[in-house]
């Protein structure tokens, strides 16, 4: 309602807003404040949009590019986080706004949960799979390395390297390696060594530091560039026990910059230990092998034996071969001299002069029985006249002399026989006639 | 190192066959003696070469155009 009178001063909506702008700058300024992030929009421009609430209000708020992209985690709805804005009026929209130009994460640092936020999302993508890590050369003829010209790490790595195994060539790609842009100095190093060093390892490193000081090797880029890279990569970090993000994509890690030379490189000591093995082992497989040719040699000359002693064998062999042959023929010969024999028997048998032999063997034959027959009638004539004598002898008085008894003549054997014993007197001389001799006595007495 | 030089792997590679092969004793007495031979050559060269090696450093550099070249690094060290 408009009163009367001195009429109140109707301001322009635009003059209005000024004012409430004006107000809000003086009057509120730029202030922290904490609240949750929802409806968080992040369109091409590169500008976040989203609103800050707590439980009873919300209020609009903007992060421009310029102000978002320094921001190492990455805001998401229902982030916790502290935030450095100024409250104005979007004249537009007339529409109270909050201009973020910082944002912090509530509760934990803004690095450890950007690092947690991109270990997070690397791990999802695979990067630090095992399967992705590439075995270390043995035998490295170059090693690249990223890090800064001048600095602990590289005078580190450099004098492993110079004492380990100085065959190798050193790149150095010198790199800012912290501060801003150093991540993607590093990146940049690691593909310009893949491209144009042909190295065949990759040292990429600092020396210790802050978590500040080693963000750098937590930035995505350099994971990326990591992980792209042809040549297998060392990471090497500093002294801290914290891991960086380098560390997890690497191929290979190692605590500090000495340790990661060590590691790319054999020890020229070692090797030339091994070198000097190999050729004792060399000596001692050749004295070895030319021993057992030897004995080979001498085993074999004993079983080869003295030639004299074998043509000696030999001749015996020959010798023996011979006389056997002999024996064979002779005995062949033998064979056939029967068997000659034989037939001529069985030809003259079988001829007019054997027929002629057998007619006379015949005469012969009849002759012999006549002459046998002759003979054994004269035989048996004549042992019928013996038995016939010894039939008339048996009848003869000598017969009875060859019986025990004996004649007694007077006398002598010319004497008379006496047949009685009267006709002698004792002291008379008789013989005593046996069958085949004879004796004398005497007479002693008689009777009768 | 000339190029037709075997490679210091590939050398110790051959070396360490070498006494493998031999060691077995598998090989004719006329190639032992060509193995040992040759072995003894690169135990020669694979010292001599350990011995000589001195380290080449090189900076890998953007030039004003932005181009990249290789160059011996001026060494500053002692």
């Amino acid at each position: 309602m408009l009163r009367a009178g001195r009429a109140p001063r109707v301001l322009s909506v635009t003059e209005l807003a000024l004012m409430l702008r004006s107000a809000l700058e003086t009057g509120v300024g730029t202030v922290w404040v904490g609240g949750e992030i929802s409806n968080l929009k992040r369109p091409a421009s590169g500008h976040l949009y989203f609103t800050l609430k707590d439980k009873q209000t919300q209020l609009a708020a903007v992060m421009f590019r310029s102000a978002a992209q320094v921001l190492v985690f990455q805001p998401t709805d229902g982030m916790d986080v502290v935030v450095r804005a100024r409250a104005d009026v979007y004249p537009a929209r007339g529409s109270l706004q909050l201009y973020v130009e910082a944002m912090e994460p509530r509760g934990l640092g803004a690095l450890t949960l950007a690092y947690e936020q991109l270990k997070a999302k690397l791990l999802a993508e695979g990067l630090f799979a095992d399967e992705r890590k590439r075995p270390l050369p043995r035998w490295p003829r170059a090693v690249g390395i990223v890090t800064a010209l001048h600095g602990a790490a590289i005078h580190d790595i450099r004098t492993v390297l110079r004492r380990r195994w100085p065959a190798a060539t050193v790149v150095v790609r010198p790199v800012r390696v912290q501060g801003r842009g150093a991540a993607s100095e590093i990146a940049a190093g690691i593909a310009d060594l893949n491209r144009l060093a042909d190295v065949d390892v990759l040292i990429v490193g600092r020396g210790g530091g802050s978590l500040e000081d080693l963000w750098a090797f937590n930035e995505e880029v350099v994971a990326q560039a990591i992980a792209a890279s042809t040549v297998p990569v060392v990471s090497a970090v500093g002294h801290e026990v914290d891991i960086t993000i380098a560390d997890f994509v690497a191929d290979a890690r190692a605590p500090t910059p000495t340790a990661a030379a060590s590691l790319v490189v054999p020890d020229a000591a070692e090797v030339a230990d091994g070198v000097a093995r190999a050729d004792a082992a060399l000596r001692r497989a050749l004295a070895r092998r030319v021993s057992t040719a030897r004995e080979r040699l001498v085993a074999l000359d004993r079983r080869l034996g003295d030639p004299a002693r074998r043509v000696r064998d030999l001749t015996l062999r020959v010798d023996e071969l011979g006389s056997r042959a002999h024996r064979a023929v002779a005995r062949r010969l033998a064979w056939d001299g029967r068997e000659l024999a034989a037939l001529g028997a069985r030809l003259e048998r079988a001829g007019p002069i054997a027929r002629l032999a057998s007619a006379r063997g015949q005469l012969e034959a009849a002759a012999g029985r006549l002459r046998f027959a002759a003979a054994m009638r004269v035989r048996h004539t004549r042992a019928a006249l013996e038995r016939t004598a010894a039939q008339l002898d048996a009848l003869s008085p000598l017969a009875c002399l060859e019986r025990g008894y004996a004649i007694v003549r007077r006398g002598d054997a010319a004497g008379a026989v006496v047949t009685d014993a009267a006709v002698l007197r004792p002291g008379d001389a008789v013989a005593l006639v046996f069958a085949r001799s004879r004796a004398r006595a005497r007479v002693e007495d008689t009777e009768g | 190192m000339a190029d037709a030089a075997p490679r210091f792997e590939e050398a110790l590679a051959e070396l360490e066959g070498l006494v493998q092969r031999l060691e077995k004793g598998e090989l004719p007495l006329e190639e032992s003696l060509v193995a040992f031979e040759r072995g003894v050559n690169l135990v020669r060269l694979l010292t001599q070469r350990l011995a000589d090696v001195e380290q080449r450093v090189e900076v890998l550099l953007k030039t004003e155009a932005g181009k990249l070249i290789r160059r011996p690094l001026e060494d500053e060290e002692q």
